[in-house]
């Protein structure tokens, strides 16, 4: 049954083409950035208390003396280390330098837990410090690295985890002393904050710590599992249901899916109103990005007019060469054929002179029967020779056209030897085969007069009322659109299970096999037969249970009703003023009024043949869906309240009568590379605002570099003198543990 | 072994690839009897429950010992309402000692030391966000645009019509891919 009616006419026209796109995108090249030098200079010019800063970040380790203004070092966090059977040694490289490598980049293991900001890896830690400290220049003149170190670790560290670091430090390493810090409360340090909201979006998570006079309130501060690295997960699940097949063929690693979020994705200001404007025709060519994958067009082999040629003439030559043989043959087998027919010829006059009995043995030495078969053979090939000289050499020798006579079936049987019977017997097979063929062809000329004047008859009605003519094939347009419909529907049903079409199906097929079919109980010396076949009309069960079938008995009715629509369809366009081109069925699915093709093509055509284009991916409304999970991190199933709410809550709930709030207010200090996207500050801004109250005054700033600040503020803390009571000694560590640290007011608590 | 860029060849990419390997370079200041523990690897998940494990255990002998250290006055002037863990405030006079120590040491008065540093409280876990109190919004699993139809069947959200259609086309594991995205596709244990 219809649920809605497809209207005729749609409501605009066809949206017009666009120009083919005017960017494509690549994905990028590893990002091998080439060997690091060893600059030993820093490490001469230093004193033992100059400190070595480690900003041992997620998406990159950034590294230096603290006297530097900038890291000498900034890599990622990888480590690829394995053995090479070809060349028998063993290979370890780190940083950027596991990309100049296929196999390296293969077996590179990252520092962190994926999608935590834990250190799980160990091993890696252990290589990247090792890549330090020579880079560095460390020499290690009384086998010990003899520099203190400064190191960032996640807000709320593990206890674990930072035993296991400090085991590392100074037990392998032998460090003199060791201060850890928080590396977002760094950067708000180097960008000279005192009381305000450290709202820090990095690579693996997203952290909001209120800070008063220079202290962090960590009992509110506040952990959000969602960074840009998820970012880039969560794309590439995206990408993977948008594309099927695209991204598991290996065509697009890790790095460069983060490359394209960098790169592609922003926050949008209004998400909701935004992701429906995105798919909109009107400009849809410059938010929609095309990503094109490396792809291998199928070769065409371009043949020039020459060659085309004088293969063309090798056919024709080759044919010819045939032909002749063929003719040839034709002949000779012609000559034959004719001496044989002499050679008859003059056995039948040889018969006719001599004797019965000799004429007997002649034929006898012949094989012929009677000199019947033998008058008949010398007639079929006379005859056959004629038709064969017709053909080939051209002697024009017309056929004489038999009327066909049945002589002996006016005869009664009675006037007949037994020969006539046989001839007469013949003759009637010959006259009704006759007849048939006369009978099929004078239907076939009735069917073809009826068609024509079914088709005068319309053509009359046509011109004597439109409209009523319109109407009925409308009508018929209509109901032939509605079983297609029905068909589908039921190719649907039959795909499930559960629907009444496929358990009717199931039914059949369990009767037919099971042997006491309808569950009648075979009666013990009785006739089992349940007279299966006895009605023509059983066997249609087969084909009722084919797979696919469709509801009408006409099997061809699949290929008939698409037929019979553009037929209808034609003759409407001929004729119905009020039904154009756009009306027709296929018109509706017009591509460029879909949605799901802007979402997935974009404003151009798609050619599902070419190579090119079934390996480009769009990006439209993923640039803002991505980036969105910050603020509602249930959209990519994270259980978490999102950003603006977590500021909400610490803010308005469980700061709201701290004395420092509205300080704390005027001062929102974002960091990290989540703020690179482009809107981010602005969409806090407003979001923030329109949960405050009226009356309080707002700040919100980012820092100068979100991604070094925070190497810069550790660097620029270590160099303080005051600063070293926060270093723990190599003595504190034996006597305490693993997990002890000295809190100072950008690090974390000890507990 | 195969290079990436096309600029190299099989000779100096193995040139290279000597030169940038770390393992033959000697490291002079790493200590030669350093042996790390075994299975140091440790997930996130394994390190929490062996760290509440740890805390149950000192808790419970603390508790059978009686020899918990009475709660210092200083904690006196927490506000219970501000610290959201007030049964994990472990009342271990060690690391209040230290705590005093240090802000001594760095110096810095701190006027808001009753009310913000509660202190042991903090841990990982006890950081992380909570769940969200306002309404989800729903958008289409498919598009991304906000959806105000769910199909009934495989629970996905849908745009409009057109994508009802996607959806109704849709294998059982394209369903779940759809649904893994937003983490609420079907887990087998």
């Amino acid at each position: 049954m219809p649920h809605y009616t497809v209207p005729i006419e749609t409501q605009s026209g066809r949206n017009s083409p666009k120009p083919s796109p005017a960017h494509v995108y690549n994905v990028s090249d590893p990002p091998y950035r080439g060997q690091l030098e060893t600059d030993a200079s820093g490490y001469r010019s230093s004193t033992p208390e100059t400190a070595i800063v480690i900003d041992n970040g997620s998406s990159s380790v950034r590294a230096g003396w603290q006297t530097d203004a900038l890291p000498r070092l900034q890599f990622p966090p990888m480590m690829a280390r394995y053995t090479d059977r070809k060349l028998n040694r063993k290979l370890t490289f780190v940083g950027s330098e596991i990309y100049f490598d296929g196999t390296a980049r293969g077996q590179a293991k990252n520092l962190y837990e994926p999608g935590s900001n834990i250190i799980n890896n160990w091993d890696v830690q252990e290589g990247i410090l090792d890549y330090i400290f020579i880079k560095l220049g460390i020499d290690g003149t009384n086998g010990v690295v003899d520099r203190p170190v400064v190191m960032t670790e996640p807000l709320a560290n593990l206890g674990y985890s930072r035993k296991t670091m400090s085991e590392i430090l100074f037990e392998l390493y032998g460090v003199p002393s060791v201060a850890y810090g928080v590396d977002s409360l760094f950067s708000y340090r180097q960008n000279e904050g005192k009381t305000g909201l450290v709202v820090s979006s990095a690579n693996m998570s997203t952290h909001l710590i209120p800070v008063v006079n220079r202290q962090p309130l960590i009992a509110h501060a506040t952990r959000l599992d969602w960074g840009r690295s998820q970012c880039s997960e969560y794309l590439t699940r995206l990408l993977k249901a948008k594309y099927p097949g695209l991204l598991t063929s290996g065509k697009v690693n890790e790095t460069q899916i983060e490359d394209l979020v960098r790169s592609h994705c922003y926050v949008s200001q209004d998400y909701d109103q935004e992701a429906q404007r995105l798919l909109e025709w009107s400009g849809l060519e410059d938010r929609d990005h095309i990503v094109q994958l490396p792809f291998q067009e199928k070769e065409v082999v371009q043949k020039t007019e020459e060659e085309i040629r004088i293969s063309e003439e090798k056919k024709k030559e080759a044919g010819r060469r045939l032909q002749e043989q063929a003719a040839k043959m034709r002949l000779e087998k012609l000559v034959r054929k004719e001496q044989e027919l002499e050679y008859f010829k003059q056995l039948q006059q040889q018969i006719a002179e001599t004797t019965k009995k000799e004429a007997r043995l002649l034929l006898d030495e012949e094989e012929f029967k009677d000199e019947v078969a033998l008058d008949r053979r010398i007639k079929e090939m006379e005859k056959s020779i004629r038709k064969q000289r017709n053909k080939d050499v051209g002697d024009l020798e017309e056929e004489p056209e038999e009327p066909p006579s049945y002589p002996l079936l006016d005869i009664p049987d009675e006037e007949l030897d037994e020969d006539g019977l046989k001839q007469k017997r013949q003759q009637r097979l010959l006259k009704s085969n006759h007849d048939a063929r006369a009978r099929a062809k004078a239907e076939k000329d009735a069917e073809k007069a009826r068609q024509a004047e079914i088709q005068r008859l319309d053509d009359a009605r046509r011109e004597a009322d439109l409209d009523s003519w319109v109407e009925e094939r409308r009508a018929a347009r209509s109901e032939v659109i509605q079983r297609i419909k029905e068909r589908d529907r039921l190719k649907a049903d039959l795909g499930n299970r559960k629907s009444q079409a496929s358990q009717m199906r199931m039914k059949h097929i369990a009767n037919l096999a099971s042997d006491n079919p309808l569950g009648r109980k075979r009666r013990r010396g009785g006739n089992d037969d349940d007279g299966f076949g006895a009605d023509d009309a059983d066997w249609m069960i087969y084909r009722e249970i084919q797979q696919g079938r469709n509801d009408d008995d006409e099997d061809d009715e699949e290929e008939d009703l698409g037929a019979q629509l553009k037929n209808i369809e034609s003759q409407l366009l001929k004729f119905d003023p009020d039904f154009t081109e756009q009306s027709t069925q296929e018109a509706q699915k017009d591509w460029t009024k879909s949605l799901l093709h802007a979402f997935a093509r974009g404003p151009w055509p798609f050619d599902p043949e070419s190579a090119r284009e079934s390996n480009q991916f769009h990006l439209n409304v993923e640039r803002i869906r991505v980036p969105e999970v910050v603020f509602q991190p249930s959209i990519a199933g994270v259980d978490q309240a999102g950003i603006v709410e977590i500021a909400e809550d610490i803010l308005m709930g469980r700061l709201s009568g701290h004395s420092a709030r509205d300080d704390i207010l005027k001062d929102v200090f974002i960091t990290g590379g989540y703020t690179l996207f482009k809107g981010f500050e602005e969409r806090l801004r407003n979001e923030l605002r329109a949960v405050l109250p009226a009356d309080v005054q707002l700040g919100v700033r980012r820092a100068k570099d979100p991604l070094l600040d925070a190497w810069k503020g550790a660097a620029s803390w270590a160099r303080e003198k005051e600063r070293r009571q926060a270093f723990v000694t190599r003595e504190e560590f034996a006597e305490k543990g693993g997990e002890y640290i000295r809190e100072h007011n950008l690090g974390n608590v000890f507990s | 072994m195969a290079p990436i860029t096309t600029a190299s060849n099989e000779e100096t990419h193995a040139a290279l690839l000597d030169t940038l390997d770390m393992y033959k370079i000697h490291k002079p200041f790493r200590n030669p009897n350093w042996k790390p523990p075994q299975r140091r690897n440790k997930n996130l998940k394994q390190i929490l429950s062996e760290a509440q494990r740890a805390q149950q255990s000192m808790l419970n002998t603390q508790q059978n010992s009686g020899a918990t250290t009475p709660t210092p006055a200083t904690d006196g002037t927490n506000t219970p309402a501000l610290n959201p863990n007030p049964e994990k405030m472990s009342q271990d006079l060690g690391r209040l000692v230290l705590e005093k120590n240090a802000k001594q040491s760095n110096g810095i008065s701190t006027p808001m030391a009753g009310t913000g540093f509660t202190g042991p409280s903090v841990t990982y876990t006890s950081i992380a966000a909570a769940p969200s109190l306002k309404p989800k919004k729903k958008y289409c699993d498919i598009t991304g645009l906000p959806a105000k139809y769910k199909d009934p069947k495989s629970g996905l959200y849908y745009y409009n019509a057109e994508i009802y259609a996607v959806v109704k086309s849709l294998s059982t594991t394209q369903v779940q891919e759809y649904l893994a995205a937003r983490g609420a596709n079907t887990v087998l244990k």
